[in-house]
């Protein structure tokens, strides 16, 4: 028989579990609730921090967070107890593994997804002015949140679903 | 309880840092870490060095977990350490895979210290 998630395609784009991951991620690794958001994220400093994994198997896209760089900073400093004044290699590590952990956390919400798709290791976009485009996706949940002044937007998209 | 050397694999200098953490918060004191960023480093390391307790994560580039896992159990280094993977994959299929590969316990990323108290001093008891 050929596994498919077509039948769990309301599973897969419930927004519950995305937000639901997140709660989970930022409260055992950081010890911080999270609260979800309307509207994108307010980024108003120039430079951004963005962490990309990606899903290979039933499902293929990707998992994405971005924020503004002081935001990266605050998540990293929960993270390791540090202080930070620049987005530097450890404040990148810890974005990459947040998205890492949101990515798996999420997909393990839905049943045959976590056994049948796989994640790539995290790669860590920094930068000004720039834009990240995926051309029509399957589906793509993008939700913002916040903790603490910090904001940040966590978006799921799936180009492909078998 | 005796001094324990554990060896934490992991690719991410920030996860190496937390495991420690959660370590010590589980009450492993003195606690001697030693660190490798990824499978290929963890096996020179355990050449030299004797550890108590492996802590590896599987998700990583060149050498993944599992294969560290695997070469260690074929060059017979560290014998008889409990090892535990530390990983975002939690399927029952990776847990088995990992079981199967020779690990003694698997943590789901993300953890809180009591999770690994709970899975990490029962094997060094037992060991």
């Amino acid at each position: 028989m050929t596994l498919s998630l077509r039948e769990s395609m309301h599973l897969v784009t419930d927004p519950r579990n995305l937000d639901a991951s997140v709660e989970e991620v930022f409260q055992l690794m950081l010890g911080v609730n999270c609260r979800r958001c309307s509207g994108p994220v307010e980024i108003v400093e120039p430079e951004s921090v963005t962490a990309v994994v990606g899903f290979g198997g039933l499902l293929s896209g990707a998992c994405v967070f971005r924020s503004g760089a002081s935001a990266a900073m605050k998540v990293a400093s929960h993270m390791t107890g540090m202080e930070f004044a620049e987005v530097d290699d450890t404040v990148k590590d810890g974005i990459g593994e947040i998205c890492n952990m949101l990515a798996g956390s999420w997909k393990s919400k839905v049943p045959g997804l976590a056994a049948n798709t796989g994640l790539s290791v995290p790669a860590v976009i920094t930068g000004r002015d720039y834009f990240l485009h995926v051309q029509a996706p399957e589906f793509k949940l993008d939700h913002t949140y916040k903790f603490d002044d910090a904001s940040f937007e966590v978006t799921i998209i799936c180009d492909g679903l078998q | 309880m005796s001094e324990v050397r554990t060896l934490i694999v992991d690719d991410s200098s920030v996860m190496r840092k937390i495991v420690e953490r959660s370590l010590r918060q589980a009450g492993l004191d003195p606690l001697v870490v030693f660190e490798a960023g990824s499978g290929t480093d963890g096996l020179e390391l355990l050449k030299v060095q004797e550890v108590d307790l492996i802590l590896s994560d599987i998700n990583m580039p060149s050498m993944d977990g599992l294969e560290f896992l695997r070469q260690i159990r074929a060059k017979g280094l560290a014998p008889g350490v409990p090892v535990v993977m530390i990983t975002t994959e939690s399927s029952e299929e990776h847990v088995k895979q990992a079981i199967l590969s020779g690990a003694q316990g698997y943590i789901r990323k993300p953890f809180t210290a009591e999770q690994v108290k709970e899975r990490v001093l029962p094997l060094l008891n037992a060991a």
